[in-house]
């Protein structure tokens, strides 16, 4: 994609890999602050449009460019705006012009450049950028479908591959389990013991996934209320663990406690009064929040965090087995964005043009008398010409490059010439 | 239509259902046509007993061929009831194999037409049969059902997360799957040994049988999985019991058939 076309496709980004985190919190914008470097950018005219993508582990700027050197100009608006030095701002950040800013793009909204291998949250952040950046004004032509098309690639490998399909977080690791055992866990009781960080973060997990019946238990019955308002749970008292075991489907074990908070006479007493329905403990405290011999007990299903770290082990490796394929998917996906690209441009156009439109005179000249067919085909001719010179002059010399790109797009939609 | 064109071609069907599911099973996405060649399998298979029914001049279970065949249909007919109930397909794989042996069978053992004893063609020995066989059936698919809980929870315990993992239903499915397969067979097999009993009054004035004594051996330890399932035993022990109703039930099927019983010889 060294433009056929006049205009280039840049990025030029800051991420996890690239960036130290002190640069990164410099770089990374708020929504308002996106559209209004946006407005600033396609003001100054250093991009005809824009796009930023800026989540916690990347801030990106991708830009429709006419001319070369234009990643100065961005470094330089990118510094000045935010106050960094723009020596240290260049070396810490990457940059990618043409068909590999496409490719990067690519990559990223199908999670392939994410922290966590084929995460699906980056396929939400990458759809707002571009909402974001249409609510500025700053997308056109090439940009929006660009990023559409990045979304929908992404779309595609997650549905083609396995790469997001098993989970890396212990609490999704716990909760994958869990529903293997009771199927739909959005009608079960889940009890979190512990209000610290971890029993926070899967009461959070929990709350996401739809469960309306969350307890959470913690030795200050204050952090507990607190815990539980945050995800729409209640709070139970510490005391009445062994009652809640009788009811309780899933139980969290995430407190600090030294010693086991939950033993094996009370769950088989708990056992007892739930006619021996399953129940699924989840011990991710360290020491340990459940009695060893818990899991011998009739129709308990015990699992420790160090087990399930094994298993996020095996499933990264699972999803990094899944990148060939994402890849090739990508690519497949890529060259046709490139040749929708590439066909946009003056030179191309007009020679579809010209085709399409001897491809009308052939149609009618087939239905003239045959002794009249040479006169009219001259005069067809001349008249394609007549009408086709103004537009075309117009059209080479247009100078903004988004504008040219929009009147090319304008007429190969017009005139259905993407369509044969 | 001696050497049963259609049969074969049901069975042909089953085992591209089959390979379908296995596909389906393993991929990344379920494809829509399995149970469609199933029903369609079905539908040609029941043609096909049809056509026994009538070189047999009586019901086509008269003969171990006939018998061996209606089970392998009645499994295919109560796995895509299961389906359309259940919505899982991951069964599919696991329990079409057994649908296809016996069907298989069914085709293979040689057909010997024999002129039907006047007493096997009433409705109510009729019924009593196909009854019956509709419970094996049932308990078959509760076999099925329970080798596969077995497995997934070991895989949930041991917390390997494969294909299979991913594509066998919950425990909690599998096991609600598994009471409507014994409930459906504990009732069917109930009435079947009752009609039986008043066909055997009204023919023989007498019902002292082995096969009796064994299917109310099996109602008795499928009657106390069910009672157990909702005290305390619901999970794995519920699974090996059933597991254990099945191995009654297949030698009920054949040893008792073959050297005890006097009433339940084919001929």
């Amino acid at each position: 994609m060294t433009a056929p076309n006049d205009a280039r496709l840049v990025v030029f980004g800051w991420n996890f890999r690239t960036a130290a985190g002190a640069i990164r919190e410099r770089v990374a914008f708020t929504a308002e602050e996106i559209q209004e470097g946006l407005k600033g950018l396609v003001g100054r005219g250093l991009v005809s449009e824009g796009v930023i993508v800026s989540t916690c582990h990347r801030s990106e700027i991708y830009g429709l460019v006419g001319e070369e050197g234009a990643g100065e100009g961005l470094t330089r608006f990118v510094s000045e705006w935010r106050g960094l030095d723009p020596t240290q701002l260049a070396g810490a950040g990457f940059h990618r012009v043409g068909e590999e800013a496409a490719r990067h793009l690519f990559r990223v909204a199908a999670g392939l450049d994410s922290m966590s291998l084929g995460e699906s949250e980056v396929l939400g952040q990458v759809r707002r950028a571009l909402l974001l950046a249409r609510e500025a004004g700053a997308t056109r032509t090439v940009l929006h479908r660009l990023f559409e098309w990045a979304v929908a690639s992404g779309k595609r490998v997650r549905a083609e591959t396995e790469i997001g399909m098993h989970p890396l977080s212990i609490p999704a690791i716990g909760f994958e389990l869990a529903a293997k055992v009771f199927g739909d866990l959005s009608s079960r009781t889940i009890l979190v013991l512990g209000a610290g960080e971890t029993g926070r973060l899967f009461a959070r997990h929990a709350a996401e996934a739809g469960v309306a019946d969350l307890r959470i238990a913690n030795r200050t019955a204050e952090r507990a209320a607190d815990a539980a308002s945050g995800v729409g749970g209640r709070s139970v008292p510490w005391d009445s663990i062994a009652e809640e075991l009788a009811s309780a489907d899933v139980v969290v074990g995430a407190t600090a406690s030294a010693t086991p908070v939950v033993r094996r006479s009370e769950v088989e007493a708990a056992m007892h009064r739930r006619r021996g329905r399953p129940i699924f403990f989840l011990d991710l405290a360290v020491p340990c929040d459940i009695e060893d011999s818990v899991a011998d007990v009739y129709n308990v299903y015990l699992h420790r965090v160090n087990d399930l770290e094994e298993v996020a082990e095996e499933h990264r490796r699972r999803r990094a087995r899944e990148v060939p394929r994402a890849e090739e998917i990508l690519e497949e996906e890529l060259r046709r964005f490139l040749a929708w690209f590439g066909n946009l441009s003056v030179v191309p156009t007009v020679t579809d043009l010209r085709h399409r439109l001897s491809q009308m005179r052939d149609a009618e000249l087939a239905r003239a008398p045959e002794a009249e067919r040479e006169r009219l085909r001259e005069f067809a001719d001349a008249l394609a010409a007549r009408l086709l010179h103004e537009p075309m002059r117009r059209l080479k010399s247009e100078t903004d490059p988004s504008k040219k790109l929009d009147r090319v797009e304008a007429i190969r939609h017009l005139f259905k010439l993407d369509e044969e | 239509m001696d050497w049963h064109f259609l049969g074969w071609l049901a069975v042909l069907l089953y085992v591209l259902a089959e390979a379908l599911s296995i596909v389906s099973l393993l991929g990344p996405r379920a494809s829509g046509f399995a149970p469609g060649l199933l029903g369609a399998a079905l539908l040609l298979q029941f043609v096909d007993l049809q056509a026994r029914a009538r070189a047999l001049g009586s019901v086509p279970y008269r003969t171990l061929a006939g018998s061996m065949s209606l089970f392998g249909w009645m499994l295919g007919v109560a796995y895509l009831a299961l389906l359309f109930r259940h919505r899982e397909r991951a069964i599919g794989p696991f329990l079409i194999p057994f649908v296809i042996l016996f069907s298989a069978i069914g085709l293979l053992i040689p057909f010997q037409p024999s002129s039907p004893r006047p007493e096997t063609q009433g409705v109510l020995f009729a019924l009593h049969v196909t009854l019956a066989i509709l419970a094996y059936a049932a308990f078959t698919l509760s076999f099925v059902l329970s080798l596969l809980y077995l497995v997934q929870s070991r895989q949930i315990r041991r917390a390997q997360t494969g294909v299979l993992f991913a594509r066998l239903p919950a425990l909690e499915v599998i096991g609600r799957m598994n009471r409507t397969a014994v409930a459906i067979g504990l009732w069917t097999l109930l009435v079947s040994v009752l009609l039986g009993a008043a066909w055997a009054r009204r023919v023989w004035s007498g019902i002292g049988d082995a096969k009796l004594a064994w299917a109310l051996f099996t109602l008795v330890v499928y009657g106390f999985l069910l009672w157990k399932d909702r005290r305390g035993w619901e999970g794995q022990r519920v699974a090996l019991l059933s597991i254990a109703g099945f191995v009654l039930m297949i030698f009920s099927y054949t040893f008792v058939n073959l050297y005890f019983s006097q009433a339940h010889t084919f001929r």
